[in-house]
């Protein structure tokens, strides 16, 4: 009887052990899902067959019926080696063997998933969605973007295939009309990212950099935001825009849930933007460039994004980024950004508020403009307001920013200047993916001589 | 409601007279109001695939995109068409169109995918019974095959 046990525990400890190191063995990350899936097939084969061989003799033995092959070892052993080894270990508990079993269900599971993802893939194909505008607008002023007459907005499709359970992608191209009637192709966002669990994904690539509320809520997707246009200031770098809306980078995002809500965070690292100044490479005439292909400055931006958002609506958060930017210049000047702000937004009962503050100290690293070196503040925000009425949202919106001109990251850019504009707008939502908005807005702008504006506007947006 | 002038119906004035079936309107009516709430209130039944472990507090969660996973276990969300508006009045506390708002918001900033769509309790069913990590809902006591997380 006891050369059984000996035999029985000794088998069960090996096979156990073996099984483990088969499914505690992590599947490579950088396998395909196919290689992963014929690798995980393979594994729950052979522990499938482990099992099975194992519960076999496990009956035999039982029986009484064990074989001689496996008694006469079994017999010697009580003076070999494996009587020690199995009187040292104790045989396989139920528990273990429910727990390897339950292991096995789960590889089975997850086997299953990767097998269903990439039929679904195959079969239906990634969905592609999108938003589209367009629009016209009369402006008084010289300072009116949109000119008169009827415009085009833009385009964007974006793609999210699911990879697999975990890993995921995320790909957007924007087509839309310049300034000067030129039709300009952007890719938009390319980000490949990998889900942890429910409260982390790590992103990489291209993506929109999670400052404040805006910019990742709504972005291009003008469907889905009430107003007609985005606050000047956080408009897109080659819009007016005064930060990079965009960058290239990695980003770690999720959310902690608790009681009451839930903890949201971003934390993200990137190329620092640089200034591109225009052909003639004149003072205050530039654009933010995200350095897509890669940093022309070796500076790297970094940057924080954390709030609370409460289950009646509200949510208040903290967001800060840092970053050196320099100017694309023969003598280049270089200014350290440094950006710290808080936001507010409540969406609940029919009204959406959004209220977003920026503030800064930005430092004049390398002064070649004849900008003194020093650390300058400054600041910008917007409050917007709406309620939905049916199929109607009337809104309101404020904007503000007070822009230091001696602040070489102002100073260079374009859209550097400080300005005050208010709106008040109506959305009419012709279906759930239609909406035809109304805004009037009226600007007024800080630097003497440059005329202020006032601009009526229409627009027709889609998502699909 | 041309009942009412049809000449069966004309006094000896030649006026029209109250419809005589203004009572069984009225009783309609009043029947249908009564019954309108009952109907509002039809039950939901939360189910997953049997071996998906998940709490009826998460339901809510994993129609909106922010509970994916139950332990290694991705879930797969299942919404049926048959069944949806008493699934968002009741589990998601959503209306149908900002509901898909909030889908097309999640998708765009988190690249995830709202679930896809069974048009029946029937295909919901074989579905979740299918799919590991799927959750659905039905309108009727599911079979013993898949698992019932909560009746709403």
């Amino acid at each position: 009887m006891f050369s059984v046990k000996s035999s029985n525990g000794s088998l069960i400890r090996a096979s156990l052990i073996g099984l483990a190191a088969l499914i505690g063995a992590g599947p490579a990350m950088a396998q395909s899902d196919s290689a992963r899936i014929r690798d995980l097939e393979r594994r729950l084969e052979q522990s499938i067959k482990l099992i099975e061989d194992l519960s076999t003799k496990v009956k035999r033995l039982e029986a009484g019926t064990a074989p001689a092959a496996a008694s006469a070892p079994a017999s010697a052993a009580g003076s070999t080696a494996a009587a020690p080894a199995a009187s040292a270990a104790p045989a396989a508990s139920a528990a273990q063997i429910a727990s390897q079993q339950a292991r096995i269900d789960s590889l089975e599971l997850s086997v299953s998933q990767l097998g269903a993802t990439a039929a679904s893939n195959t079969v239906l194909g990634i969905p592609l969605h999108g938003f589209a505008d367009v629009g016209g607008g009369v402006a008084k002023g010289i300072g009116g973007a949109a000119g008169k007459g009827f415009s085009v907005g833009s385009m964007s499709l974006y793609l999210t295939p699911q990879f697999s359970s975990r890993v995921k992608g995320l790909a957007e191209l924007v087509f839309e009309i310049g300034r000067d009637g030129a039709l300009a192709t952007d890719l938009e966002r390319l980000q490949l990212g990998y889900t942890f669990n429910d409260n982390a994904t790590l992103w990489m690539g291209r993506v929109h950099t999670p400052y404040g509320y805006w910019n990742t809520a709504f972005h291009h997707g003008q469907q889905i935001a009430t107003s007609l246009r985005r606050p000047q200031f956080i408009d897109f770098e080659d819009k007016g825009g005064i930060l990079p809306a965009h960058m290239v980078g990695p980003w770690l995002t999720g959310s902690v849930p608790s009681q009451s809500g839930k903890w949201r965070y971003d934390l993200f690292a990137g190329n620092s933007p640089r200034i591109d100044l225009d052909a003639n490479q004149t003072p205050g005439s530039g654009t933010l460039n995200q350095n897509n292909a890669g940093s022309t400055n070796h500076y790297l931006m970094q940057g924080f994004n954390t709030s609370y958002q409460w289950r009646n609506g509200l949510r208040l958060g903290l967001h800060g980024l840092r970053a050196n930017v320099r100017d694309n210049s023969l003598a280049p000047s270089t200014a350290g950004l440094r950006m710290l702000g808080g936001y507010a937004v409540y969406d609940a009962d029919d009204w959406e508020v959004i209220a977003e503050y920026y503030g800064f100290r930005n430092t004049n690293l390398i002064s070649t403009t004849g900008a003194p070196l020093g650390t300058f503040s400054s600041s910008a925000g917007f409050v917007q307001a709406g309620k939905n009425f049916g199929l109607w949202t009337p809104y309101v919106r404020a904007e503000r920013t007070v822009l230091n001109q001696n602040d070489l990251y102002f100073a260079q850019q374009a859209s550097g200047r400080s300005y005050g504009r208010g709106a008040i707008g109506l959305r009419y939502d012709l279906d759930p993916k239609a909406a035809v908005k109304f805004e009037l807005s009226s600007t007024r702008q800080s630097v003497a001589g440059t005329p202020n504006s006032t601009d009526l506007r229409l627009q027709y947006s889609i998502r699909f | 409601m041309n009942v009412a002038f049809s000449p069966r119906n004309t006094g000896a004035a030649g006026r029209p007279q109250t419809p005589l079936r203004a009572p069984g309107l009225l009783s309609g009516l009043l029947l249908g109001a009564l019954i309108a709430p009952v109907a509002a209130a039809a039950d939901v039944f939360v189910i997953t695939h049997p071996g998906t472990d998940i709490s009826a507090a998460d339901v809510r969660e994993v129609f909106l995109g922010d509970k994916q996973f139950a332990g290694v276990v991705k879930l797969v969300p299942v919404d049926n068409a048959a069944v949806q508006p008493d699934f968002l009045t009741k589990v998601v506390k959503f209306d149908a169109a900002k509901y898909a708002a909030a889908w097309t918001k999640k998708s765009f900033r988190d690249g995830l995918n709202p679930p896809a769509t069974r048009g029946s309790d029937a295909e919901t069913v074989a579905y979740v019974r299918q799919t590991p990590g799927a959750i659905g809902y039905v309108s009727t006591s599911p079979p013993g095959n898949v698992k019932l997380v909560q009746k709403f």
